[in-house]
């Protein structure tokens, strides 16, 4: 992977320069914050996360999983007492609920992990200290031949240093 | 840090709207980085209340010891009162778990500007607590060595969970909440721990961090993804907390005992676990501002507010143990009369008392602003908080097992030093885990701070006009960095 990385002190700064980058259509834009920003959001203009589908789908397993457990060991061993029903729903809506918690957040995190691409094993390229603490940042990824184009659209619009990695 | 500049005389204004608690002294991002890891520097001072927590821990261990050599007999158990100090003890850690994931996901729904310099600690809190409240049943057991067995799955040993017992939703609910709360703290960590990672020298240290931060890049890609996983995760630990405490209440009211048989007991026990979290946010943060010099982060405005949220649970929790009377009252059921004129008049009196002193009318003195406001009235007060809450706890237990439905069976019981060591001990182990935490990570969440710190920009704020001066510098305690009209 190669491509141009901008350092910016301003948040303006950045998102002029990721609205000029996206005119010029330069290559794949990643945007450093050491915060989330909605300004970043708007003009990155991506649609919404995907993770909810990861959170309906772990919900409703975890529901099926609670019920299913204390039904099938009732089931299987059924112990009378005063003639009340073997699988009684209401009692059993207590592990459909804490099922449905617990594996609905552990898919949450498994929809961060594999959509935001973590755990990353290494920093690899594009990346600078600085955008954990005050500055913003934008890497374009892009061919050789583009390099200088992109380098002169961040400069233009703020950036504190510019640089080319690979 | 901004220049120490003279207190603002604003005008008295009764109430600050809990969203719009803002941090006037913190003004770049660099700055927050900056003042908070440097929290993460060892302190003589921290040395010292580690070494208090661990020798409080081995008071502890000793003891358990003694018991797991000697037999419970020695924890001063009299039946029928065998529910004592252990239980007594994880019911109120349960509780005390209870306000870190309230501040951290249901404040979080609700965008009580209030939280965000308070959850991470009291998240922690959460853990640490739900970690010692789970020790509890092992220590309660004769066999502590076959505590595996209590775990609620299928199995060849002839024990088969019966899924109908409130003892079994409480495993379910304690561990499913112990996991949702981790989660959710490490979930939250992320981005400092990238920070931490981004600002050490050290290659060791350098290289945990960067393990324990899973190469997070603060990319517009991972905080999208991030802020609505964080969003679904606050929701699902919002009912979780409201659940928790409910099971636990179940345990109690599922029984038949005097005192325990009624329907009010879940609201009654979210909301006192609620109050008694609080009552320890407030014993934790109000040190840590002060020892960390983070008073223009945890502000008095924050402050305010959580008291505020600690008097209405207060409120909550009086009028539950008033309908409590009431309802033993109004059923004309001997028993329950019996019971609840015992509660207050008989042999456990003192205890009744000091729980409607600590937990019902002390706390109303949080309708005074200047109290709210005081920060050596809240800690004292959250000492009591402490001490109502654990009592509390005591007159469910205690009282209702030794003064049954058979008068014959009515009995005494007393802790034995068995039981006053392994509670002493269940403090120093929490605060162990708590010390540590805090000298290895963030004590306030960097990113989130820095949400509401205004970004650098060429250009004038589009929304400057909107920002309420007044409300942003409202009477903030003398001396503290920043506070300027």
């Amino acid at each position: 992977m190669r491509g141009v990385l901008g350092v910016f002190h301003e948040l303006d700064a950045l998102t002029d320069a990721v609205a000029a980058l996206k005119k010029e259509r330069s290559g794949d834009i990643t945007v450093y914050s050491a915060t989330p920003r909605h300004e970043i959001e708007h003009v990155m203009a991506h649609g919404p996360s995907v993770v909810r589908r990861f959170t309906l789908i772990g919900g409703l397993l975890g529901a099926t999983f609670g019920y299913w457990i204390a039904i099938w060991v009732s089931d299987y061993w059924p112990i009378v007492v005063g003639g009340k029903p073997i699988a009684a729903w209401v009692p059993y809506t207590i592990f459909g609920f804490e099922m449905m918690v617990l594996i609905g957040s552990l898919a949450t995190v498994a929809g961060l992990f594999i959509n935001a691409r973590i755990p990353r094993l290494t920093m690899t390229v594009g990346y600078d200290p600085r955008f954990s603490d005050g500055d913003f940042g934008v890497w374009v990824a892009c061919p050789p031949d583009k390099e200088r184009t992109v380098a002169a659209t961040l400069q233009r619009n703020g950036a504190v240093e510019v640089r080319s990695e690979r | 840090m901004a220049a120490v500049t003279e207190p603002v005389r604003a005008p008295r204004r009764s109430n600050i709207p809990s969203a719009n608690v803002q941090l006037p002294a913190v003004q770049s991002y660099t700055q927050v980085n900056d003042e908070i890891i440097a929290t993460l520097r060892g302190t003589k001072a921290w040395f010292v209340g580690l070494g208090l927590a661990i020798t409080c821990l081995a008071i502890g261990a000793a003891a358990w010891i003694y018991q797991i050599y000697y037999g419970l007999g020695v924890a001063g158990y009299a039946p029928p009162v065998m529910w004592g100090v252990y239980i007594i003890t994880f019911v109120f850690w349960v509780g005390i778990g209870h306000a870190g994931t309230l501040i951290s996901a249901i404040l979080y729904l609700f965008r009580a500007g209030f939280r965000t310099t308070i959850y991470r600690c009291a998240e922690a809190m959460t853990v640490f607590a739900v970690m010692t409240a789970g020790l509890f049943p092992i220590l309660h057991l004769g066999r502590p060595w076959k505590f595996f067995w209590l775990i609620p799955y299928p199995n060849w040993r002839l024990i088969w969970p019966n899924f109908k017992s409130p003892l079994v939703w409480d495993v379910f609910a304690i561990l499913t909440y112990l996991t949702v709360s981790t989660t959710f703290l490490y979930i939250g960590l992320l981005p400092d721990l990238a920070a931490l990672r981004d600002r050490e020298t050290h290659p060791v240290r350098k290289q945990i961090f960067s393990l324990l931060s899973l190469g997070w890049r603060n990319s517009d890609r991972e905080w999208r993804h991030f802020a609505r996983a964080y969003l679904f995760l606050a929701a699902f630990s919002t009912p979780l907390v409201l659940s928790v405490h409910s099971v636990v209440s179940f345990d109690f009211a599922m029984a038949l005992t005097p005192g325990w048989h009624a329907t009010i007991f879940p609201p009654y026990f979210v909301a006192g676990a609620i109050f008694s979290g609080i009552g320890m946010v407030f014993t934790i943060i109000i040190p840590i501002r002060r020892w960390f010099n983070l008073k223009h982060y945890v502000t008095i405005n924050h402050l305010d507010a959580a008291a505020k949220l600690c008097l209405t649970t207060s409120l909550i929790v009086g009028l539950a143990y008033m309908t409590e009377f009431w309802v033993a009252w109004y059923s004309g059921n001997k028993v329950e009369q019996e019971y609840f004129i015992n509660r207050v008049f008989g042999q456990w009196w003192w205890a009744a008392w000091i729980m409607l002193l600590c937990n019902m009318v002390l706390p109303l003195s949080l309708f005074s602003q200047r109290l709210r406001r005081n920060t050596t009235w809240l800690f004292i007060l959250s000492l009591f908080i402490n001490l109502g809450m654990w009592f509390e706890r005591f007159v469910i237990v205690v009282p209702s097992l030794s003064h049954e439905f058979e008068p014959w069976q009515w009995t005494e019981y007393a802790p034995s030093w068995v039981d006053w060591a392994i509670l002493l001990g269940s403090f120093g182990w929490f605060s162990m885990w708590f010390l540590l935490f805090i000298k290895q990570f963030p004590v306030i969440a960097i990113a989130e701070v820095k949400e509401i710190v205004p970004p650098p920009l060429r250009r004038a704020h589009p929304h400057e006009d909107a920002i309420d001066v007044n409300a942003r510098h409202l009477s903030f305690e003398t001396g503290t960095p920043g506070e300027h009209a």
